[in-house]
């Protein structure tokens, strides 16, 4: 199977379009800075198995907008947001040495938020690399045999990630949040090998510290 | 603000020194050795685990079954009764276990895994010294994959220790035909597990019995791992003691993916096709043959072919009678000992 970026692209840029054919007010909160618009994570990311690791990363604010409903009689209001994402992290085996690799991927999430600060959220990841990290590794041409150096392979890893998570308003801690992640690499072997991680961790906006 | 995320990016990197430094340590002590390594050979990135007491400089290289298992998989009694008088070398084959790559599907052959195998002597040589020595061992799948290696060059070897290997994949569709009927009328007559030997027979008339297709291979290569749990249930195999793959050395995702996905290419090569039978008379290494009894996976009828067309003028077959497909864990104590003598007495 060859990798398709374009399709994933597609896919995201028709997510984000009609995303936004709801009823929807204006942006509810002004945004000065922009660090206002952006918040760190960082958490960890593994299987809990076989590799675990750190992960950090950014998320920028995009758009957002709040959707009120009435279920049961009773008003709600949610607040939906895009995001751009981008993530860096690390992951390793302890006991076999042979699943060590860092990965990096930027893309969209989308984020739904109740008024009790609960969170559903989808992150979509077109572009992504995976880099695996081989310990002592020996090339061998032929007769000739080379020690190779930093050795591993890059892989085109696009992910997709589901999680649930809990905003924190106005704190620096500014919430946490539990995926579950999928994430392809193409071309493994001679297929594209499926991988699927937890990630757990908590989001800082640095800016919640001003009074 | 900066100041905290100067620290985060800090205490990241320093988080991933230590575990890359964690995940980079090998240690290469001959008489205590515990050192994974890979294998970079044609587009493939294969872990050779090293373990075991080389002082000696004698390594026994594994080839695990499948295609697609574990090499890591040999672990339990028996291979560590081995590695405290030889060095032994787990494989991980390519497109097996944590392998990893990049190549098509056409460029993945049994050719080619052969000559992965005579890369991996190349490397631990490269590590060891050039006057390192090596015994090869292949199991079940491995039982074909040795052959491939050793007709590609047999001079790298001191010997080799076939154990339930399946040099004739070809044949072994109708041999699982004729072995079920064996077994399976000798068990009914013992009155054991009489409904599942009977069910046995209702099995083999949905099989073709005249031609090979890889879905019956499959429906009759599974009814025999039922069959040993029947056997080992009436008490004519030993339990599994201790050993195989353990959780933590493997991602089983990956494993299970390699697997499959090896598997869905190589079977159409090997099932009903693949046959070393006519060229085992050009091994001339002195060879051991070690067979469970009640082998129902790979018959004990091939056991006695591999004897007979072996090309080695120094030869032994060993059956133990209490085991089936996997006898260094049924009985690991004398498996473990007829390896160490026969590569004491060809070292």
């Amino acid at each position: 199977m060859k990798p398709q970026p374009q399709l994933l692209l597609f896919f995201l840029l028709q997510f984000t379009i009609f995303g936004y054919g709801q009823n929807q007010t204006a942006n509810p909160q002004p945004y000065e800075h922009f660090w206002d618009r952006t918040e760190l994570k960082v958490g960890f990311v593994g299987t809990g198995f076989w590799s675990n690791g750190l992960s950090i990363g950014a998320e920028y604010l995009w758009k957002e907008n709040e959707k009120a409903k009435t279920r049961k009689g009773k008003g709600r209001t949610n607040t939906h947001q895009f995001l751009f994402n981008g993530n860096f992290g690390f992951a390793t085996n302890f006991s076999s040495k042979t699943d060590t690799g860092a990965y990096t991927n930027f893309g969209l999430t989308w984020r739904r938020t109740n008024k009790k600060g609960k969170q559903f959220h989808v992150e979509l990841n077109p572009l992504g690399y995976y880099r695996s990290f081989l310990p002592e590794t020996y090339e061998v041409n032929g007769d000739q045999v080379d020690k190779v150096f930093l050795a591993g392979r890059g892989y085109y890893a696009p992910s997709l990630s589901v999680g649930i998570g809990k905003r924190r308003k106005g704190k620096v801690r500014s919430g946490s949040y539990f995926n579950i992640s999928y994430s392809p690499r193409f071309n493994y072997n001679a297929g594209t090998l499926p991988t699927f991680s937890l990630q757990y961790g908590f989001r800082f906006n640095f800016q919640n510290k001003r009074p | 603000m900066k100041h905290t995320i100067a620290c985060i990016i800090k205490i990241g990197f320093l988080a991933m020194a230590i575990w890359w430094v964690s995940a980079c340590s090998n240690d290469h002590t001959l008489s205590n050795l515990d050192a994974t390594v890979f294998v970079r050979h044609k587009g493939a990135d294969m872990p050779a685990y090293i373990k075991g007491n080389a002082s000696e400089k004698v390594f026994l290289i594994t080839l695990h079954g499948g295609p697609g298992g574990a090499g890591l998989g040999f672990q339990g009694n028996a291979f560590d009764r081995i590695e405290d008088t030889y060095g032994v070398v787990y494989f991980d084959q390519r497109g097996s276990g944590m392998s990893q790559g990049s190549y098509s599907e056409d460029d993945l052959t049994i050719d080619l895994m052969a000559e992965d195998v005579l890369a991996l002597v190349k490397v631990i040589k490269r590590m060891y010294g050039n006057d390192s020595q090596f015994f090869l061992l292949g199991h079940s799948w491995g039982g074909a994959l040795g052959p491939a290696t050793i007709l590609k060059d047999q001079s790298e070897f001191l010997g080799w220790i076939n154990v339930a290997g399946s040099h004739s994949p070809k044949d072994l569709y109708f041999e699982y035909i004729r072995n079920f009927e064996r077994v399976a009328a000798a068990q009914i007559e013992l009155e054991n597990s009489i409904p599942f030997w009977e069910s046995v027979y209702d099995e083999l008339d949905k099989v073709d019995a005249n031609a090979v297709t890889l879905d019956d291979f499959n429906r009759l290569n599974s009814l025999a791992f039922d069959a040993e749990d029947y056997l080992k249930d009436d008490d004519f195999i030993n339990d599994v003691g201790n050993g195989g793959i353990e959780v933590s050395d493997y991602n089983l995702l990956t494993f299970l993916w390699n697997l499959l996905k090896i598997q869905s290419i190589l079977d159409d090569d090997i099932i009903g096709r693949l046959s070393f039978t006519e060229q085992l008379s050009e091994i001339t290494l002195p060879s051991l043959i070690l067979w469970g009894r009640y082998d129902m996976v790979v018959p004990e009828f091939y056991a006695q072919e591999a004897f007979d067309n072996l090309g080695s003028s120094e030869k032994r077959l060993v059956f133990f009678e209490r085991s089936g497909h996997a006898p260094m864990f049924t009985e690991p104590n004398p498996f473990a000992e007829e390896v160490i003598q026969f590569m004491n007495q060809n070292k």
